[in-house]
């Protein structure tokens, strides 16, 4: 009974989606097709018919990236390891002859640098302090690639002063509020935020 | 119920013999000068050169100097799976050919297995006695290390 209830609630979920979605899409194909009759289309609307969507080409390691940040704030090796690996299948799927000259240049100086500090985290998921120390140097790197690559989130780079006695390291965070990698629950709200990137 | 272990025996001795004649190439330069080795590029003074040949070189870099019990199998065969895998993370030889990048992180990386005991490894150092750096010897090193990354950031 109980289950009826549930999937009878999941559908109506589903179908309210679809609806809302499916409201869109012959409102565009309309807007579309009326460009397409006129002779000589306005280029506003033309725009806007067409939104843009800024792809940033760092975006595929930035997802595991972040996941791998909230692992490690969480104090869990398990899952940091995994985000680990996820980072050194994105950093190969990289499309490299898209890059500018001047990408693949960063590209070139972090890439073999950035996968061997993820493959020492995906290895190391029982021990968290080495995970952590590779993290830094990650960080660096994806930093670095996030800026030469691009990304479509909005992305802020926060900095640790404590972490390899006290030279700090930096990492980078989708949201304003400090959740401290390095320290886990020991110091969840240790850092501060430094710039956006 | 003799004659069994005799056989067993026999067998395993025979064994012994023969992968004694599995005998893959050396990890030896014959004497090569490394002009990306660690030691020339960034011209280390005889302390820290000193440290480096006798605790990271053998499974670090292109020349390993082999105990005489390396040539018994399969004794061999083990060192040589750590050695390959030793210089697959980190070759001395070759240091200079690494990006800078990656070339800071393995320096940061050393640091820190050295603060931590982390290198040399425990199963060489039980042989390798001389191979267990003192405290003297591990300051040399860091200091060494950090000095070389101020210059290069």
């Amino acid at each position: 009974m109980k289950n009826t209830f549930l999937s009878a609630a999941i559908m109506a979920t589903l179908l309210a989606a679809c609806q809302s979605n499916g409201g869109k899409t012959p409102e565009q194909t309309v807007t579309s097709a009326a460009t397409e009759n006129k002779e000589t289309p306005v280029p506003s609307r033309d725009a806007a018919a067409a939104p843009v969507v800024k792809t940033g080409m760092a975006d595929g390691i930035v997802k595991p990236y972040l996941q791998l940040k909230d692992a490690l704030a969480k104090d869990n090796g398990k899952d940091a390891a995994g985000a680990g690996k996820e980072i050194v299948a994105a950093l190969a799927n990289i499309d490299v002859k898209a890059l500018t000259p001047a990408q693949k240049k960063t590209y070139d100086d972090v890439a073999s640098d950035a996968k061997e500090n993820a493959e020492h985290i995906g290895d190391n998921a029982d021990k968290i302090s080495h995970q952590r120390e590779h993290f830094a140097m990650l960080s660096a790197d994806v930093a670095d690639l996030v800026t030469a690559l691009g990304t479509s989130q909005k992305l802020y780079e926060d900095f640790c002063p404590m972490f390899n006695d006290k030279k700090g390291a930096i990492w980078i965070s989708e949201s304003k509020e400090i959740k401290n990698p390095y320290y886990g629950s020991k110091m969840p709200t240790c850092g501060s935020v430094k710039k956006e990137l | 119920m003799k004659k069994k272990i005799k056989i067993i025996f026999a067998v395993l001795a025979a064994l012994f013999l023969l992968i004694q004649f599995y005998q893959p190439a050396r990890n030896a330069d014959n004497g090569q000068v490394h002009t990306a080795d660690l030691i020339n590029i960034y011209q280390a003074p005889d302390s820290v050169q000193a440290i480096l040949k006798k605790a990271c070189y053998d499974c670090h870099s292109a020349n390993t100097r082999y105990p005489w019990y390396s040539y018994l199998q399969p004794v061999r065969f083990m060192m040589e799976n750590h050695i390959s895998t030793g210089k697959a993370d980190l070759n001395f030889s070759e240091f200079g050919s690494y990006p800078k990048r990656r070339q800071i992180s393995k320096l940061n990386s050393m640091q820190q297995t050295i603060k931590n005991d982390d290198m040399p490894l425990t199963s060489y150092t039980w042989i390798h006695r001389d191979a267990v750096l003192s405290k003297e010897e591990k300051t040399i090193m860091i200091d060494w290390i950090n000095n070389l990354l101020n210059t290069l950031k």
